[in-house]
């Protein structure tokens, strides 16, 4: 359970409360392959521990990176790191999103909030290998056009990449001319062919829980829709106990899923 | 045809483990009133005549708290190191409970299902566990409900069985046990009786079948509305494994640190935006009998309880696996989606 030392490259600040790590690894050995949707346990000596997905790209792992939201003592202490500074990184751990499993196939993204964070791998991976998918949907909803993560990254795949990029926000403030609404609102209108499509949703769990039925409408299959969890985690490795759902450990058995593996406890209150 | 041990050969058995540098583990009166399981300067300290201890042989594989690592700042440095290596002295379980030596090969499960927890392991290599057979039980046991028993071998290197008042009857187990117990026995004539255990209290395929199917029923809020939350439940409990990892430490270093935890407890699940996906403590009870009596059975084949009864014997409110299950079965003549027995 000891961590690899890294040093902080740079902290890049994405939006208002959330900022991008980027790290190097402290004995300038080449930085670890991962696959999208994994996660890093980020430890912040003399403070504390917290799992973090990766959002760097894994077809080019250059430098690890991390983009989360100023919540907690740790992610606030995280934020006020220097370069140069020291961090404790344990993983890669966890299951990942199906990309290369889904050759062939369309691919739908539904991401709220912060919840792009851990599809980013899966974006960069689609698009470092276009060719391979079908149509690539990318359904993206924030609380204000403020809050919209990767602004550089998303004008980009949508230009250079043929993704298709929806955003919607909850409350339009200032200039924004685009959708406003929950991002469910857009799945019914989404290019995409349901019987041939896999779909990686990341976002809280009651946006989740509404946009699996909206998948689940549309006629996508229980076993084709992938969700990304989230727990208290203390260990990442299947010991400690308080990421446990029902027989998953979030942090083993997830943090993705299959809807059709969680489809009897997701969405129900107290698990 | 048997293997014998005196009292007395036993108690020099111990004291020769604890004169080369090892360690003796038996059940000892610590205080006036309290019987636990703690370290023995000398075989003589060792109680007979208890029941069960009130904690359990747990804490001496997976310690209350234990330091993971230590780091040191020099300037932006830090330094790491391991301590995961450091070698633990051999341990000599004596008298533990079959209930108790139960709990390791479950454990065992917990910490080697994917990754290694070496820290368990190493205590584990190192330990020699001998059990001593019920003769009485109280009101607060119940192994048998479980599939464990006065005499179970399950965890256990030798079994002691008592043989009239100055001996016992050595049942080695593994190969650990042999050698502890080599040259030291007489073969006899006479094998020690079973004792009996406590009567069969409840059906644990009906409380797997109760928790799987009433996720949401009342029953869970109503019985919990008096538990104080306080976790003495799963910190006396053997099988009971959840830990917390914490950092204690100042501005020129520190230790990342190991605690027990209990599901029991509001924050155990609680994130750090404050949103806690098990907020209600009816529902924490649930996890962690259907942890017991669905879950790691599904998983492991097993029920996670051996029914040593500390549990109720600790509960401030009398809230123990037993009592909650007594109290489901009271109820659930009312219900329609489980069959009591």
């Amino acid at each position: 359970m000891i961590p690899q030392l890294y040093s902080v490259r740079q902290i890049k600040q994405e939006t208002h409360d959330t900022f991008t790590l980027e790290l190097d690894p402290k004995d300038g050995t080449k930085t670890p392959s991962f696959e999208a949707g994994q996660f890093n346990m980020l430890y912040v000596f003399g403070v504390g521990e917290v799992p973090i997905s990766i959002s760097s790209d894994p077809t080019a792992p250059k430098y690890l990176m991390h983009t989360t939201r100023e919540v907690g003592i740790v992610t606030k202490a995280m934020r006020k790191l220097k370069r140069g500074d020291m961090i404790g990184v344990r993983g890669p751990y966890g299951t990942h999103w199906p990309i290369e499993e889904s050759a062939g196939s369309d691919i739908v993204i539904v991401a709220g909030g912060i919840g792009l964070a851990p599809l980013k791998p899966a974006l960069c991976h689609l698009v470092a290998r276009r060719e391979n998918y079908g149509r690539v949907v990318l359904l993206y909803g924030t609380r204000s056009p403020n809050d919209i993560l990767f602004q550089k990254e998303l004008k980009q795949w949508r230009a250079d990449f043929d993704l298709e990029v929806y955003v919607t926000v909850d409350r339009a403030i200032g200039s924004w001319r685009g959708n406003v609404g929950v991002v469910t609102t857009l799945i019914p209108k989404a290019p995409f062919d349901p019987l041939s499509s896999v779909a990686l949703i990341c976002g809280p769990e009651v946006m989740m829980r509404y946009t699996v039925q909206e998948l689940v409408r549309r006629g996508v299959n229980h076993g084709k829709i992938h969700i990304s969890m989230e727990r208290n985690m203390k260990c990442g490795i299947g010991f400690c106990g308080h990421c446990q759902m029902e027989a998953s450990f979030v942090c083993k058995d997830g943090p993705v899923f299959t809807y059709g593996a969680l489809e009897n406890i997701f969405g129900k209150r107290e698990v | 045809m048997s293997e014998i041990i005196t009292h007395a050969e036993l108690r020099r058995l111990m004291d020769d483990w604890i004169a080369r540098g090892g360690e003796v583990i038996g059940p000892a009166a610590v205080k006036p009133d309290l019987v636990q399981y703690a370290r023995l300067e000398s075989a003589g300290l060792m109680l007979s005549g208890y029941i069960h201890p009130a904690n359990s042989i747990k804490e001496f594989f997976f310690p209350r708290s234990e330091i993971l690592y230590r780091y040191k700042f020099t300037g932006k440095k830090i330094e790491l190191s391991d301590v995961v290596n450091d070698p633990v002295k051999p341990m000599l379980i004596m008298g533990a409970r079959p209930c108790d030596a139960s709990m390791l090969p479950i454990l065992d499960r917990v910490f080697n299902w994917d990754y290694k927890d070496n820290f368990y392991d190493k205590r584990r290599d190192a330990a020699t566990v001998v059990t001593m057979a019920c003769t009485e039980h109280d009101d607060a046991c119940f192994c048998t409900s479980v599939g464990c028993g006065p005499a179970a071998e399950q965890g256990s290197d030798a079994l002691l069985i008592r043989l009239g008042e100055d001996a016992f009857e050595v049942r080695c187990l593994t190969g650990k046990g042999r050698a502890l117990f080599q040259g030291k026995t007489q073969p006899g004539e006479r094998t020690a009786e079973i004792p009996p255990g406590p009567p069969l209290k409840f059906d644990a395929d009906f409380v797997r079948k109760f928790t799987r199917d009433n996720f949401d029923n009342p029953i869970w809020g109503e019985l919990t509305l008096r538990c104080a939350g306080c976790a003495a439940c799963a910190y006396t409990c053997p099988t009971c494994h959840c830990f917390d990892i914490v950092d204690e430490g100042n501005a020129y270093g520190g230790a990342r640190v190991k605690n027990w935890d209990c599901c029991q407890f509001s924050m155990f699940t609680q994130h750090a935006s404050g949103h806690n996906p098990r907020s209600a403590q009816g529902q924490r009870q649930r996890q962690r009998l259907s942890h017991k009596f669905a879950i790691y059975p599904d998983k492991f084949g097993e029920i996670l309880c051996t029914g040593c009864g500390n549990c109720g014997r600790i509960c401030p409110v009398g809230l123990g696996v037993l009592t909650v299950l007594e109290e489901i079965s009271n109820a659930t003549p009312s219900l329609e989606s489980v069959e009591p027995v």
